[in-house]
């Protein structure tokens, strides 16, 4: 009985793995390129949440055609960012950009809260559900997972494949050299910045399409956490450590979640959050570089 | 003799300012409460200070400190209320128990986190305030999330008098006790070797190792006198001025990030910034919160990055510049 509890609430995780993983992607790709680690990133998931709802109540559409919108607004909230703060900190103290980007994200959620009240909300996207046996999923959240799932592909293959995607490998090897060899080094700044918070954006829309309900100001706190422990499974400077991080998050919260449900006298969903804190303890003091990262 | 009696000069405007504040409050009606919060982000700036402004390193995990401290005085309360006879000596053991789990909970994050450096460091302080909140809650330490009500208790010891003085005068007095003491220990710690130390390391950590310096030894220090002052806050400001605790509220990482803006905004590092910044912060909050009500944070996040950008030193770090080479200049460290 537990253990096929256990099966289905796995199947769960990897499911809700994919999208922390699109989720952490953005905050790693800023990191690795930037060094900057972005202390507002909860904010930002944030955002895309209250793009699918307005898609959804306001307009009517499918939440699908939020995530294209999301991106747009994230790149946009990137550019503005970059060029007003983020510039002049590259090189400053990590004291400076750690607190600049907590600023922009409480900035955000307030401005959110203005436009929209702070009360929960939530939205009902009527999709189906498929029978897998060992658990029921809502077509909505296959496709939540399946478009994280694309999205990191896509990135891949940007990287890899595209001359400004090399720029900014190029750019995390060695910025000096970069400059020399005639990269545009504040451009590829720039575009990292822009685009670790587009995908950021759009993960938001993702990760509504799978939970879509809790929608709130202030929800992004929880996200920044995760996102942290996830990044630092992953290898905090790598974008697929992130990813296949947030599978391996995933796993670790449904499963431990089935397992301290068993416990009598305690409150499970507490103790799941108490445990990926102890992950990302762990993981900082024996392997810094991340479980998949480089030696 | 006068030369010692030097040393202590930059002392004398952060106790003008508190002694100008006490003052203010006890002598014009209605300033109390407003005088009292103020001392609250000026002590909470200067105990912060203590380790952020020496080191340069980030905790975004500090309020957890004060939490603990909370729930120290709240622990004393309520589990010492049955013993008579105790009186107000409950208060003192409150005081230490919250120094104690304090500096406890400081030296075990500080042996795991200070390994870590830059980036990772605030990203562990992160983690151990939320996986502290979240241990509470989820293995129902000390009431779990239902957390500590404890009116009744402070009733019963002190009498409905005497408890409502302690929360609405005596909490308050503490605390402008625990800033003055705080800015003290900063002085103390800047002129010794701790302080030279500490400097040399937020310089460039690495040469200082290379220097012989124990550079754990000197963080940890710096950790721990921070972390244990906070305890006393959280003891003071907040169980005896308001009798509940709740793992939420004693763990919300705002209350960290007001006190790394009070030390940026007066400048971090410098013994009068937390004063400087505290009233200012304190000030334009209180404020905010009159004319506009609500939106306070809308106001301060592009103020935060406005200062980060613009003023990088704070207040003082100007004032010191200006008052360069003057008479002045010896009393602003």
């Amino acid at each position: 009985m537990v253990l096929e509890q256990l099966t289905g609430n796995l199947v769960q995780g990897l499911v809700l793995g994919a999208i922390y993983g699109m989720a952490t992607m953005g905050l790693s790709l800023i990191f690795g390129v930037l060094r900057v680690v972005n202390v507002g990133h909860g904010a930002f998931i944030m955002v895309g949440a209250f793009v699918t709802l307005w898609v959804f109540s306001s307009l009517g559409m499918n939440p699908v055609v939020a995530a294209p919108l999301a991106f747009m607004v994230g790149m946009a909230l990137g550019f503005i960012f970059y060029y007003s703060t983020i510039r002049r900190l590259v090189k400053a103290p990590e004291l400076a950009s750690l607190l600049a980007t907590f600023a922009m994200g409480v900035l955000l959620e307030e401005i959110v809260k203005l436009i929209f009240g702070s009360e929960f909300r939530g939205y009902n996207w009527v999709t189906g559900r498929i029978d897998l046996g060992v658990t029921i999923l809502p077509v909505s959240k296959i496709y939540a997972s399946v478009g994280s799932l694309s999205i990191a592909v896509l990135l891949y293959l940007w990287f890899k494949k595209t001359r400004s995607g090399t720029a900014m490998r190029c750019v995390v090897e060695d910025s000096e050299g970069a400059r020399v060899c005639g990269v545009n080094v504040d451009g590829v700044y720039a575009l990292s910045f822009a685009l670790g918070i587009g995908l950021t954006v759009l993960s938001g829309v993702l990760l509504t399409m799978f939970i879509p309900v809790g929608i709130n100001p202030y929800m992004g706190g929880a996200y920044t956490l995760k996102a942290f422990v996830i990044a630092v499974l992953g290898g905090l400077a790598s974008p697929y450590g992130a990813f296949f991080g947030g599978l391996v998050f995933g796993l670790i919260e449904n499963g431990s979640y089935t397992l301290f449900a068993l416990l009598p006298g305690v409150e499970p969903f507490a103790l799941t959050r108490f445990l990926s804190f102890l992950v990302l303890l762990l993981i900082l003091l024996l392997k810094p570089t991340g479980l998949l990262g480089k030696k | 003799m006068k030369q010692c009696a030097a040393r202590y000069y930059p002392l004398l405007p952060v106790l003008a300012g508190y002694l100008t504040m006490f003052l203010m409050g006890r002598s014009l009606s209605g300033m109390w409460q407003l005088m009292a919060m103020l001392a609250f982000y000026c002590a909470l700036g200067q105990a912060f200070n203590i380790f952020l402004g020496m080191t340069g390193y980030v905790d975004f995990g500090y309020v957890a400190f004060l939490g603990v401290g909370t729930y120290g005085m709240a622990l004393a309360i309520t589990r010492l209320a049955s013993f008579e006879g105790l009186g107000l000596g409950i208060i003192a053991i409150g005081l230490l128990l919250a120094l104690v789990m304090a500096t406890l909970l400081s030296l075990a994050v500080g042996a795991v986190a200070l390994r870590l450096r830059g980036a990772y460091f605030a990203i562990a302080t992160i983690g151990v305030n939320e996986g502290f909140r979240y241990l509470i809650e989820g293995a129902k330490i000390w009431n779990g999330s239902e957390g500590i009500i404890f009116n009744a208790e402070m009733n019963r010891i002190f009498g409905r008098g005497l408890a409502s003085a302690l929360s609405t005068f005596w909490a308050d007095v503490m605390v402008f006790i625990i800033a003055a003491v705080a800015a003290w220990v900063t002085l103390y710690y800047m002129r010794s070797k701790i302080g030279y130390a500490l400097t040399a390391l937020r310089e460039d950590e690495d040469a200082a190792k290379v220097m012989g310096i124990n550079v754990t030894r000197y963080k940890i220090i710096a950790f721990t006198t921070s972390a244990s002052f906070a305890g006393l806050i959280g003891a003071t400001s907040w169980a005896l001025k308001t009798p509940y605790v709740f793992p939420p509220e004693v763990f919300e990482i705002h209350y960290t990030v007001e006190a790394i803006i009070i030390v940026l905004l007066g400048g971090a590092g410098t013994l009068l910034g937390p004063v400087v910044g505290g009233l200012i912060y304190g000030l334009s909050k209180y404020w905010l919160s009159v004319i506009m009500p609500g939106f306070q944070l809308l106001i301060f996040a592009p103020v935060i990055i406005l200062i980060i950008l613009a003023f990088p030193d704070g207040v003082v770090g100007i004032l010191r510049k200006t008052l360069k080479n003057t008479q002045l200049e010896k009393f602003i460290e």
